[in-house]
């Protein structure tokens, strides 16, 4: 049971929640308002009846040419509001948007450790498109998987074809 | 900020040369990066960029004059350089000194009118300093040469926002059709390109409430092809607002059958429904729903069509909010049977769910008290369960939890030792999931069984409340840690922790949780309530320094990012966001506890500082104050009858009248170090009498809080604790007279109105030789009450800090450090003598009590420390350790440094008093 509506920048005063889960990162102000700024359909909050951040996500288009495509940066779901789903609606959300801006294809990083949410990820029909070593700074580095799906505009499915051979983060676009 | 612009001009020479300045610049290394301008200026001494780095530099590293100089002298230059302007604009947007930046581009705009980039750099220059009008006529002139979409609707967008911010009615609708016909035009010539564009035209026509012209707009093809896919949901608030219900009715069912779970439908589809049953006998046509047994039934289809698969919350819930709504003006039995019964039958599908609680618990409060109560124990055994079962799987102890969590939410509260006898079940049935291997948390993720550990905790805590005795607390606190030791994700546990220890009165414990927390950036401001606020309370001032000035550190970057935001959002052609981020701003700048904070910091740098320095907030108390705190952080499970829909809006104005009190006394405080320097007479007398009226001020808001704030607020488990406000405007020390006749001391001193510098003297060590005595019986004697008596204590710390700062003003006006001392004593005439003698009485009268403080912190009561935690996880039959419970170490730890701080920086304090005596 939810709703759906635009992230709003009031939105931070409630959304501890959701944030002091410790793989959520809550990051300085001027990123949530640069993302609300350029982004807004990208950033979207379910909310529960009686008012509480459930989960949001955030994200943006970028890319050039073919590489035209929809960038999930953060997805979260609060604890008390986990396997009900929540995660996949917003997905469909966003992808959505991306459909709606013609991008070839949508694409996120998580953690290799993160089974929970590769295995989600997979199910809502995403692939392994490559690993991104050490892309996660901390005590020691983790390793990325960069997912893809590929949008209807991506006929033949160019974008998903995986890349064997891992890269570093510089060399991501 | 990274100084180097996006794009350099010149690909040449020049950019080769500036580059290494652009690297140090960024690198932070200012001394390095003025050293390389100086360099490159040898060679080339004209080059503009390069003193425009150079004043940059020169500003960072705080040589303001010469900067200025630099900037104004190339002011004058009339540039158009970008790359110049650039840099220009980035020391004074660090300076603050935003117009300039203005006045920068309108020069260069004259020296090249047709640069599309200086005229939009001129139009962000508006933006930054909120001029519309100047922002509508940049935007006009840009799109005159460069007939561009952004460039005419920034300027419609700035009318709209002049037209927002006129108070004046008829020049707002002027304004307003203004704009709209600016839209009208372009839409007619066919011109309209962008989705926000769509949303700016539905924003002006908003604010002329034309909501038939905005579902026209809604429903034309040109909305469908610019924002594809959402014509249906954006017409519900316009139906709503026209009073098309019976439209209403049938959109919302229609994307219901599609969304089930969709709640933003289901409440529009409720107020037609309901809108339409008070109209009554309607045409009859469609099918509306237009009576309550219509309105059940279609919520029934939904619930039979979830064919298989996912059980949907959305219908069931559908079920609850009509029997609340029906509830508010009738009778909802005869359609829908007992409110009871259908949170029950809630409670039975989603029980396996977390959500299952939270759900129940806005429609608890519907439900007739007495019947409630009676039938609460139905949540606990609907599933079959009792307080005493032993589920089997992680999947029954959800279940389990959750029908205990709904069981206490709607039956009465317990005695004390019924909620101990639960509280022990509870927590015998956390232990027991070791054995069974039902603790399935991971370092990231949280498990069902914590449920069991927090449960108990709450249970404990009423217990404790009612016996008035802390040994439940301590055994909340012994459950939660062995809790997060296996669970360290669970923030609940943290929160509820942290609470705790600061129950019981021991800021160093509660921190040593706190920072596991993690807390930054703006929860700085919306948690700021739960650990920051209390920490100088409870007597640990050093430590709330520091968590002080990280939450001025955020406010601070804040104020200097916040017009940056603004920018973006036009260039990027975010109109709606733009008007949320400036609301956004100025909730922030408006923060209560923002405020608080501020002068909390500087009245605790006057006590435990590095050096007792006066720094007085400069940020004046907001006009319209914002209450950014997020009260709903803890979990409460106390049934309906004990929840209270005012303690927000209560609270918060006991935190504002406190901002004001502790405003006007560092006011005064700052005035009287202001007219005790070296200005002319004259204007001290003109600070004297401002330094009057402030405290006058004080003094009269004092008193009304007083008979205001005298009944303190309940203690709960999940609210913030009483505000500061109780304890200080109710001390027994009088502060109200101490500080009024403190402050007029040293302004009637700093004036040269000798007597009655003495007389106020005087009465300030009549007051002060009281206090000792005043506060003696308010030293509590057992750990229940110690909370308090930290806080009557942190209240005479804090005057300790103020009148020490206040003495060292005396005595610079009476013996300026700069005289010698055998000189001072020759030259004194007899009225200096005398002063000196009074101000000696003083010092010697705060001295004293100084060693009466020393010797109350000495004798606090310990923590009581009984838990038998210990003994009952050793009868588990499990190979597991139970490690060593950490409560018992930090109550007596936080206690001993928190004595042991307090006690050295009174030292400092006397010796710092025993300097001034002559």
């Amino acid at each position: 049971m939810t709703t759906i509506r635009p992230f709003t920048c009031e939105d931070m005063l409630k959304f501890n929640n959701v944030n002091l889960d410790p793989l959520t990162e809550t990051y300085g102000l001027s990123f949530y308002t640069q993302y609300l700024a350029h982004w807004p359909e990208y950033f979207q909050v379910a909310e529960s009846p009686s008012g509480e951040i459930m989960g949001y996500i955030m994200g943006k288009a970028e890319g050039h040419g073919e590489n035209w495509h929809g960038h999930v940066t953060a997805l979260t779901v609060s604890p008390d509001y986990r396997r009900l789903g929540l995660a996949a609606t917003l997905m469909n959300i966003l992808e959505d948007v991306s459909e709606k801006k013609k991008a070839y294809f949508v694409d996120l990083f998580v953690r290799v450790s993160n089974k929970v949410a590769i295995n989600m990820y997979k199910n809502l029909g995403y692939i392994v498109y490559r690993t991104v070593l050490e892309y996660y700074s901390g005590d020691p580095d983790e390793d990325a998987y960069d997912m893809r799906k590929a949008c209807s505009r991506d006929v033949n499915k160019k974008s998903v074809i995986p890349v064997t051979h891992p890269v570093r983060p510089e060399d991501v676009d | 900020m990274a100084v180097r612009p996006q794009h350099m001009h010149d690909g040449g020479i020049v950019e080769r040369r500036l580059r290494p300045i652009y690297d140090w610049l960024d690198n932070g290394n200012n001394k390095k990066a003025l050293q390389e301008a100086e360099k490159v200026l040898k060679k080339s001494p004209s080059l503009q960029a390069a003193r425009a780095l150079k004043a940059l530099a020169l500003f960072r590293l705080g040589k303001r004059t010469q900067a200025h100089a630099l900037l104004d002298e190339l002011a004058a230059e009339k540039l158009s350089d970008d790359t110049t302007l650039q840099a220009m604009t980035i020391s004074y947007r660090e300076s603050q000194q935003l117009h300039k930046v203005c006045e920068l581009y309108e020069s260069a705009v004259k020296v090249e009118p047709l640069n599309e980039e200086l005229h939009s750099h001129l139009f962000m220059s508006y933006v930054r300093v909120g001029d519309y009008r100047s922002q509508q006529r940049a935007a006009m002139a840009l799109y005159k040469f460069a007939p561009k979409n952004p460039y005419y609707f920034w300027a419609v967008m700035s009318i709209v926002l002049q037209a927002k911010t006129s108070e004046d009615a008829t020049k707002r609708g002027i304004l307003l059709s203004l704009a709209q016909r600016m839209v009208d035009n372009f839409i007619t010539e066919n011109k309209m390109e962008a989705e926000q564009e769509a949303r700016l035209y539905i924003m002006i026509l908003e604010l002329q409430e034309k909501w038939e012209d905005i579902l026209k707009f809604i429903e034309s093809p040109l909305y469908s092809q610019l924002v594809p896919g959402s014509s249906a949901q954006a017409c519900i608030p316009y139906l709503k607002k026209l009073g098309q219900w019976r439209r209403l009715n049938l959109l919302c069912k229609d994307l219901l059958w599609d969304n089930q779970d969709r709640w933003d439908y289901y409440l529009p589809y409720f107020d037609s429904v309901f809108q339409l049953m008070k109209e009554g006998e309607g045409e009859g046509e469609g099918s509306a729903d237009d009576t309550a047994e219509k309105c059940h039934e279609f919520i029934c289809q939904l619930v039979e069509s979830m064919t298989s698969g996912r059980t949907l919350r959305g219908p069931y819930l559908a079920r609850l909010e009509l029997w609340k709504r029906l509830s508010e003006s009738g009778d909802p039995t005869s359609l829908l049977g007992s409110g009871v019964a259908l949170c029950v039958q809630y409670l039975r599908v989603f029980a396996n769910k977390p959500c299952a609680v939270p759900d129940l618990r806005p429609y608890m409060a519907m439900l007739p008290q007495k019947e409630r109560q009676e039938q609460s124990r139905d949540f606990l055994t609907c599933l079959g369960f009792e307080e005493k079962s032993e589920p089997e799987t992680t999947m029954d102890v959800q279940r389990h939890i959750s029908c205990l969590a709904a069981w206490r939410l709607a039956a009465a509260p317990m005695t004390a030792e019924e909620c101990l006898e639960l509280a022990n079940t509870l927590r015998t049935h956390y232990l027991r999931s070791f054995s069974k291997g039902l603790l399935t948390a991971t370092l990231t993720e949280f498990c069902a069984t914590d449920g069991y550990g927090i449960l108990a905790a709450h249970h404990y805590f009423y217990a404790a409340m009612q016996q008035k005795s802390t040994a439940p607390v301590v055994e909340a606190l012994c459950l939660l840690e062995l809790v997060l030791s296996h669970s360290p994700a669970n923030f609940h546990v943290k929160l509820l922790l942290v609470h705790l220890y600061h129950f019981l009165g021991n800021a160093y414990a509660a921190d040593s949780i706190y920072q596991r927390l993690e807390t930054k950036h703006v929860q700085l401001v919306s948690l700021g309530w739960l650990h920051a606020a209390r920490v100088s309370t409870a007597c640990a001032p050093s430590r709330a320094l520091q968590l002080l000035a990280a939450t001025a550190g955020f406010y601070t970057h804040h104020a200097k990012d916040s017009v940056e935001h603004l920018t973006y959002a036009y260039k990027y052609g975010t109109f709606e966001k733009l008007v949320e981020l400036r609301a956004w701003g100025s909730r922030l700048e408006a923060c209560v506890w923002g405020g608080i904070a501020a002068r909390d910091r500087a009245l605790n740098t006057l006590l435990a500082g590095p050096a007792p320095l006066l720094h007085a907030p400069a940020a004046p108390l907001p006009e319209s104050p914002a209450d950014n705190r997020d009260l709903n952080v803890i979990v409460s499970f106390e049934p309906p009858e004990y929840q209270d829909p005012d303690l927000k809006e209560r609270t918060f104005d006991q935190e504002l009248a406190y901002l004001r009190l502790k405003d006007a006394l560092l006011s005064s405080i700052a005035l009287c170090i202001e007219c005790s320097d070296s200005r002319p007479l004259e204007e001290r007398r003109r600070q004297y009498e401002e330094l009057k009226t402030c405290i006058d001020a004080f003094s009269e808001a004092m008193e009304k809080c007083k008979q205001k704030y005298s009944v303190k607020e309940r203690i709960s488990i999940s609210t913030p604790f009483p505000s500061r406000i109780f304890a200080f405007v109710n001390s027994p020390v009088p502060y109200r007279e101490l500080y009024y006749e403190g402050v007029l001391m040293v302004g009637a001193l700093a004036v040269g109105d000798i007597k009655e510098a003495q007389e106020r003297c005087s009465n300030v060590s009549a007051l002060t030789a009281t206090a000792p005595e005043l506060l003696r019986p308010h030293l509590a004697t057992d750990d229940w009450l110690l909370r308090d008596t930290l806080e009557t204590l942190a209240n005479y710390l804090e005057f300790i800090g103020i009148i020490n700062c206040l003495l060292g003003v005396c005595n610079e006006l009476v013996a300026p450090a700069s005289t010698k001392k055998s000189k001072k004593k020759a030259n004194q005439s007899p009225d200096e003598i005398k002063t000196t003698e009074h101000l000696n009485k003083l010092n010697e009268t705060v001295q004293s009590s100084i060693t009466f403080l020393e010797e109350a912190f000495e004798k606090l009561p310990l923590h009581r420390y009984e838990s038998n935690l210990e003994k009952e996880f050793s009868k588990l039959t499990i190979d597991k350790q139970f490690g060593v419970c950490p409560v018992e170490t930090k109550l007596q730890n936080g206690r001993q440094d928190m004595i042991t701080e307090i006690q050295n920086l009174l030292k400092r304090k006397s010796q710092c008093l025993k300097s001034l005596i002559h």
